[in-house]
């Protein structure tokens, strides 16, 4: 008995069942704190729109972030690529946003992925470069929107994309190419054997340079749909300086460290999911609580913290910097 | 059965100014079990490492079944034909048992882009099936099994295509009993498909139980090929070792009493994984030389005895009772560590001469906390003047130097710190033959001056030219005990440590 | 290979470094008088008139003593991104003690800036996590707490702090804590350990640096210095809004990066990249709205600028596996 109680603690479905303990969790403590203004069926049906949205960046961040590297441009990849999409839907409708997102996300991912490879700069650095440039490529294309209300969506049948049921469907449909892409492709074997020893993956013949550019253009891929969510939901895009889009980039991440933490029960897509859920219980229970909205950035950094300590910590003789 | 399907010809790798592997030419039969044997440092590792493509050749060639390989990389050399089965852990965290085996080879299960995983798993359930090990499961992460299961799944993974030769590079030492008697089954096996496997060993019992024939290595060189039912172990051990002493320069003193003082005990420490419950003294002025296999546990005694281990129990202290418990302590109290692993631990090779000198000292060096840059200056070149280092000067990069300068770098810091006890570990690996004299003749000099030395090495001859005493370990605890003397011989310390 | 040609190698190899070595240490410099030159050109001269000085070197105050902290970090190898909002609370902190007592204001700033440091040090040293991460966190942590503070309104300042608002007090303070700076790291065994511990930690603590101490005490002085740095922040804004000192790490980092600042640490940071390196983002950041007036412009090219110097500076030989 006590035989399969182990195996069962390694398998997959260990790992759902803790993801669905946490957030039964969270939700009945914020739930009883708070029974008014938490976690009634269409607040959890809110919860749950607003979280995938984050969740689809997450997925794609995950590809780089098991590889070791980060990328600080991803806030403004969403800013560019809306705008991208905005414009185009104003001759094209709704395919217009959709394509646009998608083209310019997978355009962007090409180029850092390019840059990172020629200019061999830690991924760290040349993202910060690349997010002050693509900031301001975004200030350049909105003035390309000769409409009179630059940057925003009034079109209700564009809008449709950031409601139900297509929000669901378009998260979904990269919740199931994120699986497809680390069960049945090579990039997910490589990610993961390049991510834990680049030497003897290189040393199998596996061509880290061409996986890591693509581990950029999938990251950035997937940053596109987010960007495609976000402009819905948002009704539009505001171009920004000052490095302002860095606080996108977070939210994303929450669900990606989730996912690391989860990848050893082999079902990194899920966790990324429900621990983006899990995230935005947390606030709202927050916002529940009449915690004032400034401490919002408090609790942010709190929780990737704790999340971070519990997961990520070197071991006893190893060098971190 | 005596047809050759590998052939070596005059195989040479120099790594910098190491000769590691000189003109081996060898000949492999088809459908045979080939021991290769030689001491640490012989260069049989590296040999069968640059036929599987994991280093690239220095000179000479390799002829499989007449055809010339040089695989750039191991997954070239799989498709040639060759495999390995490394000594360290070959095998990727984070990937299922499947994506391990397949690992560079997941071509077949590919269509167009998308990879049959389900396909993946069955076939490496089925190769795991066949070899008896339907316990591991071939979804799951490797995570999830141990090290020995681990070592299981890379002998599948170097095995299932059939591959004409395999190298199994010393490894049982890394199996439990179990685990040998599975991997000496899969050696019978691929024999009797008509393959070749050659056996990396230091067990000679094993290497005599298992093998057809028997190469034996010294000092990078061929010294012969024997067949096993004509030799035994001492025969083997003779061959391993049988070499001149001249041209080596160790000390020539015998019978010269060693002082009583006391100046460090060990006792009884332990290091999970390395050592159990090991104890001993160091005398004033003595040469305390510490020999054994590679994964003895004798490093790790270094690393103790200088306070650099990780959750070691029992105590190390000196005369006056002072334990030492960390670096800080060891250094403070004049103990000195020159580690075997020179580049990652001992000198700080990105940083200049000068700092790698200073840097012990610089407490004694400042004056209420200042440090004055003339005076570091000073200090730094008087030592590397002692100590003869070729340079350009004292803020050269260390990254720039020999080996064998490297080491005199280390050694310029600690006679700087004027430490009074040394633990040196494989003082002279790598090094060439003069600076190697030079170091001799230093630890010669600090002996006679009262220091006292620690001399951890896995050259047998330099342990018996230059010890007052040698202490053998074996799995982690010391398994013998001997006294300079000029009638110690290589074979009494190997006896001692297989 | 014979000993003779070893030296030969060997000495070739030795001159070729000493010049990519020179050409290091030296082309920050000429970096630098490229773009005043290159500026001066452009705007016409403006930025070299002694009367828009005062504007010229308005933001180097609080950079050039920030980066005195910072510059530790990143000679170990570590990163820090929460020096924005460390200096966001500590001007609070300052704003609301100095009302008492500016000395004791200081202090009391200097304290909480000690204290938010040695807060990242503990995570990055006692549990290991990479320094990135944690300040990542603690930017959001402290600038919560910022925000939060500031949600009725800005905190203002006395006026009798607004008064020192005088040049020549600032360019007193900041020349003070570079000297203090240059004394610890030149003149004292420090200097030796950050370069040593981010060149080879490991090799480092086995020859007698303390590692884990350290960068533990390094983060904890960054965070002191910005403490102090937001003494000068505050003379100089007047009122601490929940957004103050947003990106000042970024800034850092360019500024660093400018002065010629190895990404990764280690043996060739040299102080002068803290002098160099601000004094070139100064001159960056006030030149570029004269020539571009459109702040995306602006923003354009000096990423393009930052892309370019890392580039150019990196030393691929110390990194080997580039992550």
């Amino acid at each position: 008995m006590s035989e399969n109680i182990a195996k069962f603690k390694k398998s997959k479905y260990y790992g759902y069942f803790l993801l669905i303990v946490l957030a039964v969790f969270f939700w009945a403590v914020f739930r009883t704190i708070s029974p008014k203004n938490f976690g009634s069926n269409k607040l959890l049906f809110g919860y749950l729109q607003t979280s995938i949205q984050y969740a689809v960046g997450g997925c794609g961040f995950y590809f780089i972030v098991v590889m070791g590297l980060f990328d600080f441009s991803i806030g403004a990849n969403v800013v560019l690529s809306s705008l991208v999409g905005v414009i185009l839907s104003r001759q094209f409708g709704y395919w217009g946003l959709v394509l646009g997102c998608l083209l310019c996300g997978t355009l962007i991912g090409m180029f850092n992925g390019l840059l990172y490879s020629k200019l061999r700069i830690p991924s760290m650095i040349v993202t910060v470069g690349l997010m002050l440039v693509l900031e301001s490529v975004a200030n350049y294309v909105v003035t390309l929107d000769k409409s009179g209300f630059p940057g925003k969506l009034t079109d209700s049948n564009i809008l449709a994309i950031g409601q139900a049921p297509w929000n669901f469907v378009i998260a979904l449909v990269a919740f199931f190419l994120m699986a497809f892409f680390l069960r049945f492709t090579r990039m997910g074997t490589y990610c993961n054997a390049i991510g834990s020893n680049e030497y003897v993956a290189k040393n199998m013949g596996i061509n880290v340079t061409r996986y890591k550019f693509l581990a950029f253009v999938l990251l950035h891929f997937f940053v596109g749909i987010m960007a495609l969510l976000t402009v819905s939901y948002g009704r539009g895009m505001l171009a920004v300086t000052g490095m302002s889009s860095m606080d996108r980039n977070f939210p994303p991440l929450m669900g990606t460290f989730f996912g690391v933490a989860f990848k050893k029960y082999g079902c990194p897509v899920t966790a990324i999911v429900v621990g983006e859920f899990i995230i935005t219980l947390i606030f709202n229970g927050l916002v529940a609580m009449n915690v004032p909205t400034t401490i919002n950035d408090f609790v942010t950094g709190a929780v990737l913290l704790i999340i971070v300590t519990l997961t990520n910590r070197g071991r006893v003789n190893s060098v971190v910097k | 059965m005596s047809e050759v399907v590998l052939r070596s010809e005059k195989v040479n790798k120099h790594f910098g100014i190491t000769h590691a592997v000189k003109d081996v030419s060898l000949e492999f039969e088809k459908g045979e079990i080939h021991g290769l044997i030689g001491e640490n440092g012989s260069g049989k590792s590296t040999f069968c490492s640059i036929l599987c493509g994991i280093y690239p050749i220095s000179s000479g060639s390799f002829f499989l079944n007449g055809i010339k390989i040089q695989p750039k990389n191991l997954v070239e050399a799989n498709r040639k034909g060759v495999s390995i089965i490394v000594q360290e852990i070959g095998t990727l965290p984070g990937l299922t048992v499947a994506e391990n085996i397949f690992l560079g080879e997941e071509e077949k299960f590919m269509k167009g882009p998308i990879k049959n995983t389900k396909a993946m798993n069955l076939e490496a359930q089925k190769l795991l099936n066949d070899f008896g090990f339907s316990r591991i499961k071939a979804a799951s992460m490797i995570d999830n099994y141990s090290f020995e299961d681990r070592k299981l799944i890379e002998i599948v993974k170097a095995v299932y295509f059939n591959p004409e030769v395999v190298v199994v590079d010393e490894t049982t030492t890394a199996l439990s009993q179990s685990g040998r008697k599975e991997l000496f089954k899969i050696i019978e096996n691929i024999k009797k498909k008509g393959n070749t496997v050659i056996f990396i060993s230091h067990n000679l019992s094993e290497v005599i139980e298992h093998t057809d024939r028997i190469s034996i290595l010294r000092d990078g060189e061929l010294v012969g090929t024997v067949k096993t039912d004509e030799v035994n172990t001492d025969i083997l051990k003779r061959m391993m070792v049988g070499r001149e002493l001249g041209g080596r320069y160790y000390r020539t003193d015998y019978n010269k009493e060693v002082s009583k003082e006391i100046v460090l005990t060990v006792e009884k420490i332990s290091v999970p994984g390395e050592m159990k419950n090991i104890s001993f003294f160091l005398h004033k002025g003595e040469i305390l030389g510490f020999g054994g296999l590679s994964e003895c546990g004798m490093h790790e005694v270094g690393k103790a005895v200088f306070g650099a281990s990780y959750k070691r129990k029992g105590k190390v202290f000196l005369a006056n009772g002072t334990e030492i418990n960390s670096i800080t302590d060891a250094i403070h109290n004049k103990i000195a560590y020159a580690s075997k692993d020179r580049d990652n631990e001992s000198v700080i090779t990105a940083d200049t001469i000068k700092a790698n000198i200073c840097l012990p000292s610089l407490a004694d060096l400042s004056k209420n906390i200042i440090l004055k840059d003339t005076e570091l200056n000073q200090f730094a070149q008087k030592f590397s003047d002692i100590m003869s280092i070729k340079m350009t000067g004292i803020n050269q990069e260390v990254a720039d130097l020999s080996g064998g300068n490297k080491q005199k770098v280390v050694l310029a810091r600690w006679l700087g710190k004027d430490s009074d006890i040394l633990v040196l570990d494989s003082p002279t690996r790598g090094i060439d033959v003069k600076v190697k004299a030079d170091i001799y003749a230093l630890m010669d000099g600090l002996k006679k001056k009262g220091k006292s030395i620690i001399m951890i090495s896995e050259e047998i001859p330099e342990l018996i030219g230059m010890s007052d005493r040698v202490l053998i370990m074996k799995d982690g605890k010391i398994s013998g005990e001997f006294m300079r003397s000029p009638k110690l011989g290589e074979e009494d310390l190997i006896s001692k440590m297989v | 290979m014979t000993e003779k040609n070893e030296i030969e190698d060997n000495g070739i190899l030795i001159k070729k470094q000493k010049t990519v070595t020179k050409m290091r240490t030296l082309m920050p410099l000429f970096g630098f008088i490229a773009l005043v030159v290159i500026f001066s050109i452009l705007t016409g001269g403006r930025i070299i008139d002694p009367r828009n000085l005062k504007l010229m070197l308005s933001q180097v105050y609080v950079l050039m003593i920030a980066s005195t902290g910072v510059f530790m970090i990143m000679t170990v190898g570590g990163l820090d991104f929460s020096q924005g909002s460390i200096l966001g609370l500590t001007s609070i902190v300052f704003c609301i003690v100095s009302r008492t007592n500016i000395i004791l204001g200081i202090i009391a700033a200097i304290i909480a800036g000690a204290l938010m440091g040695a807060f990242n040090g503990i995570f990055h040293v006692k549990f290991k996590i990479a320094s990135f991460i944690v300040t990542i966190c603690t930017m959001y942590l402290f600038r919560g707490l910022c925000k939060y503070i500031t949600t009725n309104g800005p905190v203002p300042a006395s006026l009798e702090v607004l008064s020192l608002n005088q040049t020549w007090f600032k360019i007193l303070m900041t020349l003070m804590v570079l000297a203090i700076g240059f004394f610890f790291i030149h003149f004292t065994r420090l200097g030796y350990d950050l370069r040593a511990i981010g060149a080879g930690e490991t090799a480092a603590r086995f020859s007698g640096s303390r590692p884990n101490l350290i960068k533990f005490l390094v983060f904890t002085a960054a965070g002191a210095i910005t403490g102090f740095a937001s003494f000068i922040n505050v003379i100089k804004v007047g009122s601490i809004t929940g957004t103050a000192g947003r990106m000042l790490e970024t800034q850092l980092l360019i500024a660093l990066v400018l002065g010629g600042m190895p990404i990764s640490g280690g043996s060739k940071a040299r102080f002068s990249n803290i002098i160099i390196g601000t004094l070139t983002y100064s001159v960056l950041e006030k030149s570029l709205p004269m020539i571009f007036p459109v702040s995306a412009t602006q923003q354009l090219v000096k990423g393009i600028i930052f892309l370019i110097v890392v580039a150019l500076t990196i030393d691929h030989e110390t990194l080997k596996v580039i992550k």
